[in-house]
């Protein structure tokens, strides 16, 4: 093997890293979650600054938690529980719901994944 | 001029021009048989008709190995019947930037002659090339869907991988042509 053969393969074998980095990436995280209740926007927390919060809905107090660019519902007076269960979001366009306490939280900003979710 | 010509003959076929028409009809036959071998992703091919181009790339220099490259893709096209439609696209954009890969690879080794590549090298420069000419072009005019470019870094690596496997046929190839040209003179 000459040493243009190892340069050259060295080339190609360092274009491939990159591309993967720039084209299997997962999409940027969004910079804000809106929390409406009852379809009114109660609060708008960035994702940004980790905390805790609790919003109080039809049923009592959810408590939301943001931790590094992410939220999720931590606990709810629900009886299924399928809003803590969803786990984190993080995505803009990627909303969380707690029907029973009509609490719902969509995140703003980012890269939109989808145009438009219907349930 | 150094030949008498006739007076009405203006194109005298060179030597030149019989080993380019040898070689690249056995690109051709190679380009033809690959076609019919299936495929597991569509557009995908080990591409071993490249390495001839890589073969009189090394042994016969760019200029032939160009002629090569362009006869192989018009004429195969031509045989299997897809002259002109979008798999002709593709084969030809693949081959035009895999020809201008190796021109530059070829100048540049001319340059500086302790760092030009050999069969190898050239092989995968060019298979890259060819691979990222021929998904520019798919993107750009066939398929402009964001999704496509999710394929780009999985077709790259299995370009790599097959630059490297005909880029070592090609090295075999050229060491035995090498080899052939001290018994007897072959054209």
């Amino acid at each position: 093997m000459r040493r243009g053969d190892v340069l050259a393969l060295l080339l190609a074998v360092s274009i491939l890293p990159p591309l993967y980095a720039v084209l299997w990436h997962d999409g940027r995280g969004g910079d804000y979650a809106r929390i409406l209740v009852g379809g009114q926007q109660r609060e708008l927390v960035s994702l940004h600054e980790d905390r805790t919060l609790e919003v109080s809905g039809e049923l009592g107090v959810s408590t939301l938690e943001v931790k590094e660019g992410q939220i999720r519902f931590l606990a709810s007076p629900c009886p299924g529980q399928q809003c803590v269960h969803n786990g984190w979001i993080h995505f803009g366009g990627d909303v969380l719901t707690c029907l029973p306490n009509k609490i719902s939280i969509a995140i703003l900003g980012g890269e939109q994944r989808f145009d438009s979710v219907n349930f | 001029m150094s030949a008498p010509l006739l007076r009405h003959e203006t194109l005298i076929a060179r030597t030149d021009d019989f080993r380019i028409a040898a070689w690249a009809a056995l690109a051709i036959t190679i380009h033809i048989l690959e076609s019919a071998v299936p495929m597991l992703l569509p557009g995908l091919k080990p591409g071993l008709a490249n390495v001839i181009v890589v073969a009189v790339l090394v042994c016969y220099g760019w200029r032939s190995a160009a002629w090569v490259a362009l006869l192989r893709v018009l004429v195969g096209s031509l045989l299997i019947g897809t002259f002109l439609t979008p798999t002709f696209l593709l084969s030809l954009s693949g081959a035009l930037a895999s020809v201008a890969a190796l021109y530059l690879a070829w100048r540049l080794g001319g340059w500086f002659p302790r760092w030009a590549p050999g069969a190898l090298g050239y092989s995968v420069l060019a298979s890259m090339a060819h691979m990222a000419g021929q998904f520019f072009v798919a993107y750009a005019l066939l398929i402009p869907h964001p999704a496509l470019l999710k394929l780009l870094p999985l077709l790259m690596t299995l370009a790599l991988a097959f630059g490297i496997m005909s880029g070592l046929i090609a090295a075999a190839m050229v060491r035995s042509i090498h080899g052939r040209e001290r018994t007897d003179q072959i054209t």
